[in-house]
């Protein structure tokens, strides 16, 4: 070991290209780890909080109505189902109404979501993203718009705007509700589309006091898109214990672009892990092979001297173990640190068309990044694993050398 | 063989070969070395005195013939066996590149007792012990490159002798020196054969150093054309 350290010490510059061709990959798939966990949590959190929830019980489509989202005439046999299955830790009903607004000479095909803004607020920060005007309330009858579609309809807090509710399997609703707010949606495209309305006010557009599209819940233990095992438990739960004609679907079954974008990523970072990796290993060879041929003497007068082979093997695998340990790790601590000091300034703000094609899929404008142990861990135990491997050729080479032809090898 | 002999051989051949030329080394070599022996091999370049050091110590393998260590043939061992009997029955001490750039003096003469698993501490106190009797103790925490050619060779001398081993077979150890270093280095060798009695063999072309040997070998032709007793 004190050789091949020596060796390291003695070859400095070349220790140093080395160890940065271990330390960069295991640096960039940190980093790059650190921002998809960082974007995917953004996506399953504005998804779940602001949308789908993390699940939801829904009627069973039936072909005949054409509707994509079927109306739930009563849902209580649901609701009292929901209550027997324990890993639930909340729940509301929502009525999610195909409409149209219209305002003045202007209309739009939107979607009005009748909710419980009490029941809502607290999960989905609804109320806190009310930019102009009022937060929703019970009763009031009032609606709130998001930001695009007031720009389109020219609305304004205060003015009265007519709804239309047109649900396949509902008698057509019409009502003229004053806007009480104006809210910024996490998605641009959710803040061109839906109006906010309580729970009551949207059954009058369904004209039943009942309906309902979907019962939207949380898990109790699901915190994250890891949590999917806990989950998909809760689901199969609730299945078995709901009545006929209702299914549950989860958040990636109701958002399927993010399932898309989940099962792209992953495999993805790897690929492009696996060709860093491999183009460090090959660094670490290339190195270890040169060291190997510089010291051909010197290891044949070890092997004369009565070394054991595996010890030679040893020695050469110690040094190329040393390189790749210090910068695996060195990879890694400057990976986390460096998501440490960014997480430490708020991350990384993006402004101008960035920022603004961020909202329109959903993403926060700041790039956030979050380091995970488990992947650490493994880039740095497979960076230094490849290193190691990758020094094995040239450790057994050096292992077969013959003693006497080796001491008189002439570089 | 005689009861004291540590090495023999018989009959020993050794024939290089390149393609189709044959290139015969030694021609049939018929050795004893006693216990305690300070023996030289002597015979101009090509006469095969490099090439029998090498069979001895089991660095190349004969073409034909034994060699028998502490009564044991060596030609059924495989290269680890050969690896560990060098280890731990011969010396070596070669004409040049003798020692391990990165390792210290006293890390050099430790290193075979390394190799040996001997614990650090009674290594190192091993290795100065021998380097203050050759008196090259001064440089033990020097590295090689800081030490003259004959106090390099001393130091070979040391790991060759630090861990007791059978014989210590030395290959043109003195070709690099000049005449008063080279005469030293013998002094040294002859020293250590007689305060640790360890049987030596060296390679000389150089006639200087023959009186000081208690026999000679002269080879030609890889034969032994003269076997004398000097002392």
């Amino acid at each position: 070991m004190k050789v091949a350290l020596r060796h390291l010490v003695r070859n400095r510059r070349r220790t140093l290209l080395t160890l940065l061709a271990v330390l960069i990959p295991v640096y960039f798939l940190v980093f790059m780890f650190g921002f998809a966990n960082a974007n995917l949590r953004d996506m399953f959190e504005t998804a779940t909080r602001f949308d789908t929830g993390h699940a939801q019980i829904r009627a069973v489509p039936t072909k005949a109505t054409g509707s994509a989202i079927p109306l739930m005439r009563d849902p209580s046999d649901a609701l009292a189902a929901l209550a027997e299955v324990k890993e639930i830790e909340w729940w509301t009903v929502r009525l999610d109404l195909p409409a149209m607004a219209s305002v003045g000479e202007r209309s739009r095909t939107i979607y009005v979501r009748g909710i419980v803004p009490e029941e809502v607020d607290p999960v989905s920060g609804l109320a806190d993203r009310i930019v102009a005007g009022e937060s929703l309330a019970t009763g009031t009858g009032g609606v709130v718009v998001g930001e695009e579609l007031a720009l389109l309809l020219k609305l304004e807090v205060g003015d009265e705007i007519v709804l239309l509710g047109a649900h396949p399997e509902a008698a057509l609703g019409a009502i003229r509700a004053p806007v009480v707010g104006v809210y910024r949606a996490p998605e641009a495209a959710l803040g061109r589309t839906v109006i906010y309305a309580d729970l009551s006010t949207a059954r009058q557009l369904a004209r039943s006091e009942t309906a309902a599209t979907a019962i939207v819940l949380r898990v109790a233990g699901v915190t994250g898109p890891g949590d999917q095992t806990a989950l998909d438990r809760a689901v199969n739960d609730l299945r078995a214990n709901l009545p006929a004609g209702y299914e549950v679907q989860d958040w990636l079954e109701l958002v399927p672009m993010v399932a898309t974008y989940m099962g792209i990523l992953t495999p993805a970072l790897l690929i492009v892990g696996a060709i860093f990796f491999a183009l460090g290993g090959l660094v670490v060879l290339n190195t270890i092979y040169l060291s190997v041929l510089e010291r051909t003497r010197e290891l044949g007068l070890i092997l004369a001297l009565g070394a054991a082979r595996r010890r030679v093997v040893r020695m050469i695998l110690a040094e190329a173990g040393a390189i790749a340990v210090a910068g695996a790790v060195g990879g890694a601590v400057t990976g986390v640190g460096l998501i440490l000091v960014v997480e430490a300034f708020g991350g990384i703000p993006l402004w101008g068309a960035a920022a603004q094609m961020m909202r329109e899929i959903g993403m926060s404008p700041v790039l956030h990044l979050s380091a995970n142990f488990v992947q650490v861990a493994l880039s740095t135990a497979s960076m230094t694993a490849v290193a190691v491997l990758a020094a094995w050729w040239p450790a057994r080479r050096a292992s077969r050398l013959e003693p006497m032809e080796a001491m008189r090898y002439v570089e | 063989m005689s009861s004291s002999a540590v090495m023999r051989t018989e009959k020993l051949q050794k024939v290089y070969r390149t393609g189709a030329t044959e290139t015969p080394a030694l021609r049939g070599v018929d050795l004893e070395l006693e216990e305690r022996e300070f023996t030289a091999t002597a015979g101009p370049s090509g006469s095969g005195k490099s090439t029998l050091l090498h069979l001895l110590g089991g660095l190349d393998r004969p073409t034909d013939g034994e060699i028998y260590l502490d009564g044991r043939a060596m030609s059924g061992l495989s290269k680890d066996e050969l690896a560990r009997l060098r280890l731990t029955r011969i010396g070596f001490v070669f004409q040049a590149y003798n020692l391990i750039p990165v390792l210290t003096v006293v890390e050099n003469t430790a290193f075979v007792l390394e190799l040996q698993g001997i614990p650090y501490r009674e290594r190192i106190r091993r290795a100065r012990a021998i380097l203050a009797e050759l008196r090259v103790d001064k440089y033990a925490d020097q590295f090689p490159n800081r030490l003259s050619g004959g106090e390099q060779q001393r130091v070979a001398v040391a790991r060759a002798v630090v861990s007791d081993p059978a014989i210590v077979l030395a290959d043109e150890p003195t070709a690099n020196l000049d005449t008063k270093t080279s005469l030293d280095l013998i002094d040294l060798m002859r020293r250590m054969n007689e305060e640790h009695e360890t049987t030596f063999l060296f390679a000389t072309h150089d006639t200087r150093l023959l009186d000081r040997v208690d026999r000679v070998i002269h080879l030609e032709d890889g034969r032994i054309a003269r076997d004398e007793r000097v002392r």
